[in-house]
This record gives C-alpha cells, sequence and structure tokens, in this order.
C-alpha cells in the first residue's frame, strides 16, 4: 500500500452549473430526509428542484383484486386492499409532499415544483432524469426487510440512471469526517469521480481520501494521471492504493478512513461483487454514484 | 462492771513498723505483676478468660477507681498473647442477591492480600476487556455475524418472491407492506383482463396469491426471532471473548486462593458476572461503569495483619452502631445510597477472636446497645441491623450483609449495684455474663503485706512517672491507706486515691525541690485535699464557735448530751458534734422520737429509738406499767436523721433526762445498742472522734475531754496527729465501752448498780434515782387517772396526747 500526498497548485473556482436536482419522493421517512439534502445541495448551487412522486400502476392494478391483501411489513397481519382507498391515499400524499417541497425550499427562493406520474417508477424517472441531473435517492439500506420497498427500484435507478445518484442514509444531517472516492485502477470513468469528489470536499470544506483499487504493478501510469487530475483541480489528497480484496474489506478501509461520504463509479468493480451494495448501505453514509 | 481504761495513742493509730520495709527507696522495689489482695477476682478473671463454653462472659465489679480496668487489661492481654490471631473477614458483593452481600472469611493477614488482588484485577478488567472488543478479531466476527443474518433476511424475502415471480405473480410494496398480484410478462394483470380468465385459472392464481401470502407472513413474523437469535449470538460472542481475556488473570488468581475455597467461589461469580455484563465493558470512551467496577472490589472488615495474638479491644463509646457495625450513606446528588463498600465494622467484629472489654453503665445507657449486645452474644453471629431500621423508623432498600460468626469473651466493667440490678431484672444477664469477677474493696494489713504494698506503690509511681518514694513516705501511705479503709487491720485497694495521693505528693516534693517524695510531702498532700474540701466543715464549725449552733465542751447538764454525726459531701467525710435532749414526764410509757413524728428521722433510727424504749421498761419496769412520756430530739438538725449509732447517747440522755442526773458535756458519746444495753459497733468513728476534737480544740482548747465508742469499733480508729498527740498528753480521752452501763458511769461519774434477786437496784445507784423517779411518775399516772375518772371517767387518753 502506498501513500501519495498531491498538493495543488492554484485553485480553481467551481464551474457555475445549471443543472437540476431529482428528488424520487415517496412520502416514507427516508425520501424525506433525501429531500432535505436535496434541498441543501440545491440552496448552495441555486439549482431546481424536481420531486418526482410516481403512482404505481401496478400497485393500483394490484388493489383492483378482490382478493388482494397487504401484508404489514413489521406485523404481517394481512389487510384487504382496495383501490378507492389506495388513490385517496395517494392523493393525500401528494399533497403532503407538495407542502413539504414548498416548505424547504420556497423561503429560500429555490425553484421547486412535484411532478406526478402514473405508471413504473424506474419507468418514469428515467423518463426524466438528464445526464446533468442530480438524481437523489431516500434509503440507507437498500436491502433488509425494513428497506426492501426501495430495494429493487433504487438498484434499477442507480444502474440506469444516465447521471449522478446520491443515495441519502436516513440520518438527517452529515457527520464530521473525510470525503473518500473509491476507484479502479483500470477503469475509464474515473474523471468523473474523482470531479465530483473533489467538488464535494471543496463544498463541505473537508478532507478527500482517494482509495485506489488496484492488484497489478502497472498502476504507476493510472497514479500519475491521478495526481494530475487532482492538480487540475486544486486540492491536496491522500491517496492509497488497496488490493482488490472483498466487499468487507473495502467497507473497513472506508470506515478507517473516517468517512463522511463516498464517492463510486457505478463502473467499478466493486459492484461486480455479491452484496456489495447491502455493504455500502450498512456504511450508513451518503453515496454518490457517478457514472 | 468495771470501768475501760481510756485508750493509749497506740491503740487509736496503726504505726507502720518501718522494719518492716526493707529498702531506701521504692527505686529499689521491684515491679508488682498483679495487685495482691484480689484473689478472687484474680481467680475469677484467669477463669473466665480461659473457659470457652458459651455465655462466660464477665462482669467485673467493683467500685469506680478501683483499677479493675488496668488489670483486666494485663490480665486478658497475658491470655490473649497465647492464642492465635483470629481470621481476616471481608464483604464482597453478592451477585445472587445485591442486597445481600456475602462474607468470606481469611487467614490473618491475606484480607489485605485479597483487597488488593481484587482491585488489581477491576483495573485489569477495566483496560483490557475494551482492547478485546477493539480488536480485528472480534469486528470481524460481530461483521460475520450481521451479515449471515441480513442475508438470512432477505433470503427468506427473495425466495418468496422468486416463487411468486415463478408463478407469474408480482411481489409489490405498499407504503405499509406488501402484495401480491398476478402478472404478465414483469406487468400486473388488469383486473378487468383477469376477469376473462378461466375459473380454473383463477383458482391457481387466488391459491397461490393466499400461499405466498401466507409464506409472506411467516418470514415476516420470523424477524423479530432473528433479531433475537442475533442478540443471543452476540452474547455468545462476547462471553466467549471475555472468557478468553479473562482466562489469564483469573487462572492465577483461582491458584493462589485455592486454599480459600469461598475466594475461588467469589472469582467464579465475578467471571460469570464480567461475561454478564461484557456489553458494557464495550463503552471504549468511557470505559467500564465504576459502579460495575465496584463491585468487584473487597471490603475488608477485619484486617488482623497487625494483630499479635487475639485481640484486647476496649469500645470507649459501646452504642448500637459501634458495637455492631454499620452501613453507611454516601450523599450524592441529596439522595443517599450505599452498597457493600460502605459497611463497617464494629468492635465486636475486631473483637472477634479475641476479647471485648465495655463499661456496663455506658453500654446500658446508649439506646439499644444492651439489647443489640446481648442479641449478638446469644445468637453467637454479628447481623449488621441498623438503628432506625430496628426501630422501624425507615424501610428504604439497604443492605443485610451476611452475619459473620462470633467467638469473643465480653468482659463488662461495672460497680456492684449495676451487677446486683442486673441479675434481679434482667432474665437474660446470668445466661451470658456467668462469671463474676468481685474486686475487694481492701485488703490484709498483716506482717506479709507491708512489703508487698510498698512493691504495689512502687509500681504506680513508676507507672505514674512520679519521683521515688522513701521508706518513710511509704510508711506514711500506708498508714493512709489503712485510714481510708477505716480499719487497723485493712489497706484499701482503691487505686484512684492512692494514685492521686502520689501524684500530689510528688507534686508536693517537686515544690521543695527534693529529688524523692518524703513522709512530708505525704502529709502535706493529705492536708492539703483535706482542705480544699474543707469549706463545710469550717462553716460548720464557725457556727458552733459563735454559739449559733450551741454546743457545749465543758460543764454539766441534765438531759443534754453531744452526740456525734458524719456528714458525706462528694468524696470526703468529716464528723460533728449534735446536741441530743430528752424530757420525761408521767405517762403511758411513751418516748417520742421527734425526728421521726416531724419525718426527718429515717427508719433505722425510729428503729434505735423503739429499741432503747423496750429497753427502759424492760429494765426499769419488769413487772409493772411503765409510766413514762419522754421525748427526744436532735437540737438544730434541719436536714433529717438517720442510722442507730446515736441510741447509746440517746440513752443516755434519757436516762438523765428521767433521774435528773446530769451529764457530762466533755464526753461526746456515739454507739448503737441493742435490747439488752450491750453496745454495738458503728461506722465513721475516726471523723466523729475528729469532728469533736476539733470542736473542743476551738472552744478554748482541748482540756480533759473525751469521747465514748463502741469497744468493737477500736480497731478501726486511725486518728488523726493532733489527737494522738492529744491522748497521749491525756488532754483528750477516748473510753471503748462494751454496755450502757459504762457509758452512765462514764458520763454520770455514779455507779449505775446492779439489781439484787428481787430486781432492785441498790440505794444510791444511778439505776435506782432512775427507778425510784419512774415510780414516783407510776404513782402520779394513777391518781391522775382516778381524778379523771371520777370526773368523766375517760380520761384515759390524756396520757397519750
Amino acid at each position: 500500500m502506498a501513500d501519495t500526498t498531491v498538493s495543488h497548485k492554484t485553485p480553481e473556482p467551481a464551474p457555475a452549473e445549471a443543472r437540476r436536482i431529482l428528488v424520487l419522493l415517496d412520502g416514507s421517512r427516508r425520501s424525506l430526509a433525501a429531500l432535505e439534502a436535496a434541498a441543501d445541495i440545491a440552496r448552495a448551487q441555486q439549482a431546481e428542484v424536481l420531486g418526482i412522486f410516481v403512482e404505481e400502476v401496478s400497485l393500483l392494478r394490484s388493489a383492483g383484486y378482490g382478493f388482494a391483501r397487504e401484508v404489514g411489513r413489521s406485523s404481517g397481519v394481512a389487510r384487504p386492499m382496495d383501490v378507492d382507498a389506495l388513490e385517496v391515499r395517494m392523493q393525500a400524499t401528494a399533497e403532503k409532499l407538495r407542502r413539504a417541497l414548498e416548505r424547504t425550499l420556497a423561503p429560500w427562493g429555490v425553484a421547486q415544483a412535484l411532478r406526478l406520474c402514473r405508471g413504473e417508477v424506474v419507468e418514469q424517472v428515467l423518463g426524466l432524469v438528464q445526464p446533468d441531473d442530480l438524481l437523489v435517492l431516500g434509503g440507507a439500506g437498500w436491502s433488509g426487510i425494513s428497506s426492501f420497498r426501495l430495494g429493487s427500484t433504487a438498484r434499477s435507478l442507480l444502474r440506469q440512471a444516465p447521471g449522478d445518484v446520491l443515495l441519502w442514509p436516513e440520518s438527517r444531517s452529515l457527520p464530521p469526517g473525510r470525503v473518500v472516492v473509491l476507484l479502479n485502477h483500470d477503469q475509464g470513468a474515473n474523471h468523473r469521480a474523482v470531479r465530483v469528489g473533489v467538488e464535494l470536499a471543496r463544498r463541505g470544506q473537508r478532507a478527500l481520501t482517494v482509495l485506489v483499487r488496484s492488484d497489478a504493478a502497472d498502476d504507476r501510469e493510472f497514479l500519475e494521471e491521478l495526481a494530475a487530475m487532482l492538480e487540475a483541480g486544486g486540492i491536496s489528497a491522500r491517496v492509497r492504493r488497496l488490493p482488490k480484496a472483498g466487499a468487507a474489506a473495502m467497507a473497513r478501509a472506508v470506515r478507517e478512513e473516517g468517512a463522511a461520504q463516498l464517492v463510486i463509479s457505478r463502473q467499478c468493480s466493486l459492484f461486480e461483487q455479491q452484496g456489495a451494495e447491502s455493504l455500502l448501505c450498512q456504511l450508513n453514509l451518503p453515496v454518490t454514484i457517478t457514472p | 462492771m468495771a470501768l475501760p481504761d481510756a485508750l493509749t495513742e497506740a491503740q487509736i493509730y496503726h504505726r507502720c513498723p518501718l522494719d518492716k520495709l526493707d529498702f531506701e527507696t521504692t527505686e529499689s522495689l521491684e515491679d508488682l505483676a498483679l495487685p495482691f489482695g484480689q484473689d478472687r477476682a484474680l481467680r475469677a478473671l484467669e477463669f473466665g478468660a480461659s473457659m470457652k463454653a458459651q455465655g462466660f462472659n464477665l462482669f467485673v465489679l467493683g467500685p469506680s477507681g478501683a483499677g479493675k480496668h488496668e488489670l483486666v487489661r494485663r490480665v486478658l492481654a497475658s491470655h490473649a498473647a497465647e492464642k492465635p490471631v483470629p481470621s481476616d473477614w471481608c464483604h464482597v458483593f453478592n451477585f445472587q442477591q445485591s442486597d445481600k452481600p456475602g462474607a468470606i472469611e481469611l487467614p490473618p493477614g491475606e484480607g489485605r492480600l485479597f483487597k488488593a488482588d481484587m482491585s488489581e484485577l477491576a483495573n485489569e478488567l477495566k483496560t483490557t476487556i475494551p482492547a478485546t472488543f477493539e480488536s480485528e478479531e472480534y469486528q470481524a466476527r460481530i461483521q460475520e455475524l450481521q451479515e449471515e443474518v441480513t442475508r438470512r433476511q432477505q433470503q427468506g424475502l427473495s425466495e418468496i418472491q422468486e416463487e411468486a415471480n415463478a408463478n407469474n405473480i408480482a411481489m409489490l410494496t405498499t407504503p405499509a407492506g406488501f402484495t401480491f398480484a398476478p402478472m404478465r410478462n414483469g406487468e400486473v394483470i388488469e383486473p378487468e383482463e383477469y376477469k376473462t380468465f378461466s375459473d380454473e385459472e383463477k383458482e391457481l392464481v387466488e391459491s397461490k396469491v393466499e400461499d405466498l401470502q401466507k409464506k409472506l407472513q411467516q418470514a415476516i413474523q420470523q424477524v423479530p426471532r432473528l433479531r433475537k437469535e442475533v442478540r443471543e449470538r452476540v452474547h455468545a460472542l462476547n462471553e466467549e471473548m471475555v472468557q478468553l481475556t479473562l482466562g489469564g488473570p483469573m487462572g492465577e488468581l483461582r491458584e493462589k486462593w485455592a486454599h480459600v475455597p469461598a475466594v475461588v467461589a467469589h472469582l467464579d461469580a465475578v467471571r460469570e458476572d464480567v461475561v454478564e455484563h461484557a456489553e458494557a465493558f464495550q463503552d471504549t470512551e468511557n470505559g467500564a461503569p465504576a459502579g460495575l467496577l465496584n463491585r468487584y472490589r473487597v471490603n475488608l472488615l477485619v484486617d488482623n495483619a497487625e494483630t499479635r495474638g487475639a485481640p484486647v479491644i476496649y469500645e470507649d463509646l459501646p452504642n448500637h452502631q459501634h458495637l455492631a457495625g454499620q452501613i453507611e450513606h454516601r450523599a450524592h446528588q441529596g439522595n443517599l445510597y450505599t452498597d457493600f463498600t460502605l459497611i463497617r465494622a464494629g468492635a465486636l467484629h475486631r473483637a472477634n477472636g479475641g476479647y471485648l472489654i465495655l463499661d456496663a453503665r455506658r453500654v446500658l445507657s446508649q439506646p439499644m446497645a444492651w439489647e443489640s449486645l446481648k442479641r449478638i452474644l446469644f445468637s453467637g453471629e454479628i447481623r449488621i441491623e441498623s438503628l432506625e431500621r430496628l426501630y422501624g423508623l425507615a424501610t428504604t432498600v439497604s443492605q443485610q450483609p451476611e452475619p459473620i460468626p462470633l467467638s469473643v469473651k465480653v468482659v463488662l466493667l461495672g460497680d456492684r449495684m449495676l451487677y446486683y440490678l442486673l441479675s434481679h431484672y434482667d432474665p437474660d444477664f446470668l445466661d451470658l455474663f456467668k462469671v463474676e469477677a468481685d474486686f475487694e474493696d481492701d485488703m490484709e494489713r498483716d506482717e506479709a503485706s507491708y512489703l508487698l504494698y510498698a512493691r504495689m506503690i512502687a509500681t504506680m509511681a513508676r507507672s505514674a512517672g512520679v519521683r521515688t518514694l522513701d521508706r518513710e513516705a511509704v510508711a506514711r501511705l500506708i498508714e493512709h491507706a489503712s485510714r481510708l479503709a477505716s480499719d487497723q487491720n485493712k489497706l484499701t485497694a482503691h487505686d484512684r486515691v492512692l494514685k492521686d495521693l502520689l501524684t500530689e505528693s510528688d507534686h508536693w516534693a517537686g515544690v521543695a525541690n527534693s529529688p524523692q517524695v518524703c513522709a512530708s510531702h505525704v502529709q502535706q498532700a493529705i492536708d492539703e485535699r483535706d482542705y480544699r474540701a474543707s469549706r463545710v466543715r469550717e462553716r460548720s464549725l464557725e457556727h458552733i464557735r459563735r454559739g449559733v449552733v450551741m454546743i457545749a465542751t465543758q460543764g454539766e447538764q441534765v438531759g443534754q448530751v453531744n452526740g456525734l454525726s458524719v456528714l458525706q459531701l462528694g468524696a470526703t467525710r468529716f464528723g460533728q458534734p449534735t446536741r441530743i435532749t430528752a424530757t420525761a414526764r408521767p405517762g403511758k410509757g411513751q418516748v417520742v422520737d421527734i425526728e421521726r413524728e416531724a419525718k426527718l428521722g429515717g427508719p433505722i433510727h425510729s428503729k434505735a429509738v423503739m429499741i432503747l424504749s423496750r429497753f427502759l421498761a424492760n429494765r426499769y419496769a419488769p413487772m409493772n406499767e411503765l409510766s413514762l412520756s419522754a421525748s427526744l430530739a436532735f437540737e438544730q438538725s434541719y436536714g433529717g436523721v438517720e442510722g442507730d449509732s446515736a441510741s447509746v447517747a440517746e440513752t443516755c440522755v434519757l436516762l438523765s433526762a428521767i433521774a435528773g442526773v446530769p451529764l457530762k458535756q466533755s464526753v461526746a458519746v456515739t454507739g448503737s445498742m441493742n435490747q439488752h444495753g450491750e453496745v454495738q459497733a458503728v461506722g465513721g468513728v475516726n471523723e466523729k472522734i475528729e469532728g469533736f476534737f476539733n470542736v473542743c480544740r476551738q472552744d478554748g482548747g482541748v482540756n480533759s475531754q473525751g469521747a465514748l465508742l463502741p469497744a468493737s469499733n477500736v480497731e478501726h480508729l486511725m486518728l488523726n496527729e493532733s489527737v494522738r498527740e492529744a491522748v497521749q498528753d491525756g488532754r483528750f480521752s477516748i473510753y471503748p465501752v462494751t454496755h450502757i452501763d459504762q457509758a452512765i458511769e462514764l458520763l454520770t461519774g455514779l455507779e449505775p448498780g446492779q439489781p439484787d434477786a428481787d430486781g432492785v437496784f441498790p440505794e444510791g445507784s444511778f439505776n435506782r434515782r432512775v427507778a425510784d423517779r419512774l415510780a414516783a411518775f407510776a404513782e402520779v399516772g394513777k391518781s391522775k387517772d382516778k381524778d379523771t375518772g371520777q370526773d368523766n371517767g375517760n380520761g384515759g387518753h390524756n396520757g397519750q396526747s
């Protein structure tokens, strides 16, 4: 493992971005926490916030069956379902979300809107999101029974969204700590991840660590490239090389760095491993997935 | 009856023969290990100290200042030195019942080691256990556990989902849970379309949905069980890690303390407790809570590491708490807390296996102390109970330490009255205090005792750190010891008085710059003590001198005599004469005791007057009626009269009043008398005679005065030097009398006369005069009765008034 410190020469002003922040809302506590996080970012970047509430067609359809029952998530008790009640519930949720958006953003003069759609969640969101947009998803765990609701949806969105995806844990505020960027030395899309990491570090005035997963000895070239990238970003960072160990070792390394935020590329080989996503969840950190 | 001779100087003072004191100064005398003359008390002490059976506790009785305390300590110390050192005792936390701390007995001196070992262990736990929890091994294993559980949770749900998908059924999440619906090509079928399905298809779908719902319900309901399982497995892991960490230190301690099974058992309990509370040690920032670690510490209640032999403990404030121990409380933010570390030992704990010396009066004057002491001695174990609990005033949760078995010999010191009262009124007393060690007030003064007494004085002088005494000083002290004992053949055993006298003599020797204490210093000390206490005596003498109190020491007077009385004020006694007068006239055979009528006389005095009136009737009117109405009074006495020591004087003065024969005022009289006229011994003769002597001396000087005293009192005389000088010069005469007739003759100068065969006294004798006068009274009485009988027939009562 080699530690290299790369220091910057001339700080470069942050690029003024005019991107949107999309928040997927479903009325749950976790999605409201994500809204708060999105609001913070929006206030900092003066970006427009678009809340998305999808009325799931399949759910409405399933409620139409006479035999449909809703099995309680924690009690396991089965209750009958009914289309009318579901519709009412969805309308109430939409109203609640609209108010939450207004309350959270209007006082700061941030533009905000709630988009109601009907259909499949992934489909609808993907239809709305642009490559420059930041998609914020609430939900600490992607796995486990308590977060099963967002499970498959979140997973699909993480893999398919064209832009950055921020996965926000349930906690409302950011703990103190470093920004950690996790890279593979042999993948192409590192620039975006490093850039996002640098930006997060600068915005939050936090220290930055770059963890490089590397097995090969031929990573010299990559490290030089990384140094150049950081230099261009105008920030000093700690760079650590890690063997391509399992997801658990990775999670431990992240924890050891005292990470408060994690940036990881969608193409990172970590995602090929079984259980990697759940491990990321267990870190209980805001994770930004870059394309 | 022959008249007794006046006493010589040798008879009224028993000098200490200097030739019996074979030394120059007390420096050459050896110390006396044990006081002599206390054989009874010593044997009782020896017996009590070595007697093992229960209930053979001691009560040492004797007057205060007799040196009981020191003697008891000395005897017990010699016994204790040969006995083994008793065990150490400590209280430890009881992990089963936290309010009942356990007690552990340890060989003497090992209590400290155990305490040190346990606090070291507690300190070690504080650092090693958190370190274990921080170790990579532990972290990795915990993670594995959590991962496994997560996988199992997920697995259950994904299996159901897969099963649903395989059967073309969608598992959807709702805001509050899950639901199932038939699906085609990944999409939920429209309910309208579903209606077109055949009945068999519908039945198939619905039964499958129902089946899946049931499975899902089961899977969800498994979650709490799974979580519990995780907790249990985490706990098991914690236990395993702690066991491994503790293995080393615990193993060492177990081996070290293998000879005390109770300690080993406690160590095992501690290990179990640490394992049970493993999670509490995980807090790496603050460490384990202090309260948790304190439970592993040891409260060393009795530490006998420094004790040599059996302990001899004296508790000078024997209240309930100090005897039985107490449980203290610590105030924290206005609340009171206690735990086993706040249990404090009492005197009984410390004396366990040895001796406990207590002052009986102090024990009795402390609330509940006596009852607690008895209860503990009966039960043979010390159970700490707070006073407020005993009284039922507090019912808060407190500690109830395990009782500690007791084997102690309690030695109570007290005065005799206390012993007799306790034996009479407390039914438990004699069960618990079977050995009485009774101290002598005084000891024999014989040939052998001179040197022993001298050695005792020498010992006392050395321990008090005073100058050495020369031979004469010791002799003077011995003589004074006899005076203090009020007996020529006794010496006082009163430690305190002698010791005070010694130190005071030393003071006067110091004032006189003498290297030694000489007889003159002892005399000065005696005189100074006497002078310091003389205010009331001087005042009384002054009253007599100025005639306020009328006492005649010269001349003769009918119906008047000088009796002698003693006053006790504090530690000093002094004598003074009292004028006793009598009147006599015809009547119904009555002697009126004016003191008694005025309720100023005590019962013994009344008894004496009754005796003398029967003596009169029997002697002078054996066959006929005694016609007499007499009265007796102590003149100018306002404080009450008690005792029978004036009965000789009263008889004499009454007879003088009847016969009209004057009595010598220069001779004072003391002595009691029985119904036959025999004179019996009385107390305080030295003070009485000296008191009269002092009155005579101030009233024109001593010249042919004297005193009568019972012959049986002669050996009690230890009179002071001025009296002795006057006796030697013949200016003051002391006569020992055995019969009232001798007293009469000495006071009147008349022959009393013995009755002949017919009971008639010889002509001219004193008794004849009395008899004649009484006969005359009888005549008067008869004629008076006749007159009144003729007048009104009921005059018989007149004589009674």
